[in-house]
């Protein structure tokens, strides 16, 4: 290639987006010089619109590289050697376009003539695709497709449900509708921060908020065990034993309620928004009206138990009382009928349950100060500013400034139920909780409609909200798995949204096609793998023997970039056209995700800033060739005009409708979708198409900052958060034990046990301990924890075959390194550079040792996700991961269907990569 | 007069490195070559730790002791307070390097790509030759500068006429503009906000100044 070649046209800036993770879309223009990209700019046009005011993240500057990168596929290919295996030479060979869907298409076929599902129920077709969701703002019409086909395992992750943030997910969408929680950064004056690496994985909106209100005045605290990049931005960092979160959080709880006067509480808040005047009875339900079943409080006023909804009623907060009639509802329609039944307020019962944790006998767990964690518990109240309001587009809220964020590990796996609950509590005990300053859901995933939260908001049950949650009882439960992860079987809170499916236990689907317990009917493969933007034996944990596992699939078919680690195992590679070579409309802005609060909400396009390299094809394309030769044409655009597209192409006072028996262009497509989404958000007063969006980039219109708060909505509806008490959970809980055994199957009997009205302290980093004595080893030689963090050049985005992000990253002390407290590293005699092996009971991992103050001495760190062996440039790097290291274990795995990057292990000196 | 300076909030920066690479692309270094980075320092002992990002990169001194030290007269500043290389007069002794306390400069013997010995689409279009052998250092996107000031433009606050790491940081934390305007955005932020520059002792007056600690805001 010739260098320097003269300029020929006037440089383009043209407009598109960036989603490589789940805090995009991030607006970027790319400077395109005589058809070839050369740079990433900020889209200016976006200021005071977009949150970070058009600014993109540090991963989109690798577009440039990630579209000319030499290692790209660029045909389909055709796989020669039958034989699967790290240690095998897959052999592939170029095919052209037509003999690879042609072969892909015959698959198809022979499963459709078989049905679409196995003898078991289960799925004969799966797809896996990457991080968050994210890989949908990139597979363009491919959705229509998967709905036209039928049914499809999703349950095969890669890393979804139980490295994504699980429980917050599952929990706050049931407390909240937080699928995602952020603190309203813009106005919050305290941020307790429990390993929220914001800063690193929060996305342009989350560092531009969190940076304007550090300067303001806003007062992080930072608590983990190591000293991440968001604890480096923050005014303390508190370090804290791994796992014990929960308990430092009881004991905030426990000193708001025990160690300060009742009033500085936000009483009114908790006797009017949330279930704690609800009476609990002897068997541990809620007391309710015989006739209506409806939960009773204690009214004040009349000195009696009435309903929760009595007009007129003054409900007691706290205390114990006599009811002369109630009934209690249990498991599967148990019925208790009482007379003179002494109830106790939820309230009572959870401070009750709360007042053993004294911040000394959280210093025994956490290892943090019992005067740190009082002062903070006295700082949090003063600044919770109870009793005042703000205005906001004209309605008075409250005013609460202050905010717990919680961060992976913390929020997923065992001991993610005590710390999300207590999270929860801790807002709603100074009524911070959906209001300005407080903490907030973004996000609803499991609850419909996705785009719009306070419209998922609909009465339910007594007082609370509606909520999507799998059935327990005897004739509604779903005793056969509909996927391999058994979502619906095994986690009620999962729901059965087009989420849900990766919200499962997602490891289980891989586990049992090892070693399915007896009497299992999930543990046989899918025919056929399709693989998008993923690479699971790279992503997900104990990934040498996943990798083994994947090598026993029958058939996958990979939209493969470069090569990798998993699609080493595939029958098909198809080159799909990458984000700056492809098109599609996505919604952005309103709330949601990661720090997300817009005062507009529209769409954005991602269009071809330059033409694909090779014969990559653009998602829709191929989606469209799919299902043309799989003869579902006229689903397929059945399903784009019912909103597989990303919107509805027909609404009120419009209609874009694509001819369901025609095959259309990919343009065409989506100049269809800009149509209906214009004129969708302007009430039909505008309609822009696809040659607008290629000029302009994207189209808003006014979001109102008021609907960045539930509470407006729960205060119309009249509705209750489902807290402190976890009535409706513990039913659930025991309906699924009785399920469950009533199948013979008792090896999830461990995750029922987490169905607590109110969590209590278990000893949560002790549970990992005892996994490891099980496997015959002896905690003395695994002494160190090993976790993981993030940076933000490789935060949820498939960056590790990009130089520029290697280069860039490796100004930071962790990037590639396994960082060690220094203390600890000069006893051990590894000093900078050198390379050690870290080991735990499932495999080794190695890298050179970054000894380092800001690590507790009992934990390693291992940054991001390597080890890679096939990804070409990743595989020259010798990076570490922690991924190499960590089980897929049932043991730790939560009810939630969750685990945690986790892992019990030892570090050694050696002499090199290879030693 | 104008003198051109660039304000590090360090209350802002997040170690993000986007400014790196973005100044890499708009100034097209080659793989390893960082004029704009953002190191990651610690201070103190566990538990008592803290952790900086500081921004970094030539200071454009108001005593550039590299236009001292440079024989050819390859290194110079211009009256606005940049300091400039010109590529066909420098003969890379590397002498300025040595003289910089900043770690500023770095000079490339034979060009390497991010992918082994044949330069992508992209570094093949910008590939400058002229850059082989001899020092290179941030020039605060001069040309940009030049170009945006023939256009009208007031660099620091249109983006035309900003350095790229300026324009790219998502934390505001970098500001560029003119110093010797009372009414700029970076004579606003040293006004209202407490300040150092790196090295102060070396007397070389850098043209970097770093907020710390309490200052009052300045949106």
């Amino acid at each position: 290639m010739a260098l320097n070649p003269i300029q020929a046209e006037p440089a383009q800036r043209v407009p598109t987006y960036c989603y490589n993770c789940v805090a995009g879309p991030d607006l970027l223009t790319v400077k395109v010089e005589n058809g070839v990209a050369t740079e990433i700019e900020p889209n200016f046009a976006a200021e005071g619109i977009h949150p970070a005011n058009g600014r993109v993240c540090v991963k989109a500057f690798g577009l440039v590289q990630k579209t000319y990168n030499p290692h790209r596929i660029t045909t389909p290919m055709r796989r020669t050697n039958p034989q699967k295996g790290r240690d095998q030479d897959p052999g592939f060979v170029p095919i052209s376009w037509d003999e690879a869907l042609d072969t892909i298409t015959q698959r198809l076929f022979d499963i459709r003539a078989k049905g679409l599902l196995n003898e078991h129920g289960l799925p004969r077709v799966a797809a896996t695709f990457g991080h968050g969701g994210t890989p949908a703002s990139y597979m363009g019409t491919l959705p229509a497709f998967l709905a036209a086909w039928g049914p499809i395992d999703y349950s095969f992750g890669s890393g979804q449900g139980v490295k994504c943030t699980h429980s917050e997910h599952l929990y706050g969408e049931l407390w909240h509708r937080a699928f995602t929680v952020a603190a309203d950064t813009p106005q919050t004056r305290l941020l307790l921060s429990f390993g929220s690496n914001v800063e690193a994985s929060g996305g342009v909106c989350a560092v531009w908020r969190q940076a304007d209100a550090r300067v303001r005045g806003m007062k992080r605290v930072q608590i983990e065990p190591h000293l991440s990049i968001t604890g480096a931005c923050s005014a303390e960092w508190v370090p804290i034993k791994p796992k014990t979160d929960g308990a430092l959080m009881f004991a905030l709880i426990h000193s708001l309620l025990f160690e300060h006067p009742r009033q500085r509480l936000d009483q009114a808040f908790l006797r009017d928004r949330t279930a704690s005047p609800y009476l609990v009875g002897p068997n541990g339900y809620f007391l309710r009206d015989p006739e209506t079943r409806k939960p009773l409080l204690w009214d004040e006023r009349s000195g009696g138990a009435v309903a929760f909804d009595s007009a007129d009623a003054v409900p007691v907060l706290d205390g114990g009382f006599t009811v002369a009639e109630a009934i209690e509802v249990g498991a599967d329609d148990e019925l208790w009928q009482h007379r003179d039944v002494r109830g106790e307020t939820t309230f009572t019962r959870m401070a009750e349950t709360m007042r053993p944790y004294s911040p000394e006998w959280a210093e025994g767990v956490c290892e943090v100060p019992a005067a740190t964690i009082r002062r903070l518990a006295a700082e949090y109240l003063d600044a919770a500013c109870v009793g005042e309001t703000t205005e906001i587009d004209g309605i008075v809220l409250p005013f609460r400034p202050v905010a717990v964020t919680l961060g992976k590990t913390v929020n997923n796996g065992w001991g993610a139920y005590d710390c999300v609950w207590a999270r929860t509590m801790l807002a709603c005990l100074v009524g911070a909780l959906e209001v300005p300053g407080g903490t907030l859901g973004t996000t609803v995933r499991i609850n419909r409609p996705h785009e719009n939260r306070l419209a998922s908001v609909r009465p339910g049950e007594d007082g609370f909200m509606a909520t999507n949650i799998n059935a327990t009882t005897r004739d509604k439960w779903l005793a056969q798995p509909t996927g391999r992860s058994a979502h619906r079987t095994l986690v009620p809170l999962a729901g059965h949204s087009p989420w849900s499916q990766a919200l499962g236990p997602t490891h289980l689907a891989w586990m049992f096609l090892k070693d399915a317990p007896v009497g299992w009917n999930g543990g046989d493969y899918p025919e056929i793998w399709f693989l998008y933007r993923s690479n699971p034996a790279i992503a997900f944990w104990d990934t040498r023997q996943l990798t083994e596992t994947i090598a026993r699939m029958p058939y996958i078919v990979a939209f493969a970039y470069t090569a990798d680690e998993t699609n080493h195992m595939a029958d098909i590679l198809l080159p799909d056209a990458t984000d700056l070579e492809s098109m599609q409309l996505i919604r952005m802005g309103g709330t949601k995700f990661i720090e997300q609060h817009w005062h507009h909400i529209g769409v954005t396009l991602r269009q071809p800033v330059v033409a694909p390299q090779g014969e990559a094809r653009d998602m829709t394309w191929i989606a469209t060739e799919l299902a043309r030769r799989v003869d579902l044409l006229e689903a397929y655009n059945a399903a784009l005009n019912r909103g597989a597209g990303g919107m509805p192409l027909k609404g009120e006072g419009f209609d874009f409708s694509l001819d369901p028996t025609e095959v259309h262009s990919v343009e065409a497509v989506w100049d269809a979708v800009c149509k209906a989404a214009t004129a969708s958000l302007s009430g039909g007063a505008e309609v822009k198409d696809l040659a607008w969006f290629r000029e302009h980039g994207f189209f808003v219109v006014p979001f109102k900052q008021a609907d960045w708060y539930l509470h407006p909505t729960m205060v119309e509806k009249g509705l209750r958060y489902e807290l402190p008490y976890q009535e409706r959970l513990m039913r659930a809980g025991r309906e699924l034990g009785a399920r469950l055994h009533e199948h013979q199957i008792t090896w999830w009997d461990r995750q029922l046990a987490e169905y607590e009205p109110i969590p209590r302290w278990h000893d949560v980093p002790g549970i990992w301990v005892e996994a490891l004595k099980k496997t015959g080893a002896a905690p003395e030689d695994y002494p160190f924890w090993g976790i993981t963090t993030k940076l933000m050049q490789y935060a949820t985005g498939n960056n590790a075959s990009i130089q520029l992000m290697d280069e860039v990253a490796s100004n930071l002390r962790s990037h590639g390194r396994v960082v060690i407290n220094r203390a600890v590293a000069d006893r051990l005699g590894i000093g900078r550079g050198d390379w050690v092996e870290v080991r735990s009971v499932v495999n080794v991992t190695r890298g050179m040792a970054e000894p380092a103050e800001g690590v507790r001495p009992d934990t390693i760190v291992i940054a991001g996700q390597f080890d890679h062996w096939a990804t070409p440039y990743a595989k020259t790097l010798h990076y570490p991961s922690l991924n190499t290291l960590t089980p897929m274990s049932l043991e730790l795995t939560d009810a939630t269907g969750s685990g945690a990057d986790l892992v019990r292990v030892s570090v050694r000196r050696i002499e090199g990569p290879d030693a | 007069m104008t003198r051109y300076i660039m304000v590090a909030d360090l209350r802002r920066c997040v170690g993000c490195q986007t400014c790196t690479a973005a100044c890499k692309q708009a100034n097209a270094t080659l793989p390893g070559v960082q004029w704009r980075r953002v190191i990651d320092i610690e201070v103190g002992s566990y538990p008592s730790v803290q952790r900086v990002f500081l921004p970094t990169g030539c200071q454009h001194c108001s005593d550039p002791p590299c236009v001292e030290a440079c024989p050819s007269t390859a290194t110079r500043q211009r009256d606005d307070g940049i300091v400039t290389i010109d590529n066909d007069i420098c003969i890379g002794c590397l002498y300025c390097a040595l003289a910089c306390p900043y770690d500023a400069r770095a000079k490339i013997e034979a060009p390497v790509f991010a992918y082994g010995d044949r330069p992508t689409a992209a570094e093949a279009i910008r590939f400058d030759a002229g850059r082989i052998g001899v020092a290179q250092k941030c020039t605060f996107c001069v040309d940009k500068i030049d170009a945006g000031l023939a256009a009208g433009l007031t660099p620091g606050e249109d983006s035309a006429a900003t350095p790229a790491c300026a324009n790219a940081c998502i934390s505001r934390a970098l500001t560029f503009g003119d110093a010797d305007n009372p009414d700029s955005r970076v004579s606003r932020l040293l006004r209202d906000n407490r300040s150092f520059q790196m090295h102060e002792e070396a007397g070389t007056r850098p043209g970097f100044h770093y907020l710390w600690d309490k200052g009052a805001l300045t949106p």
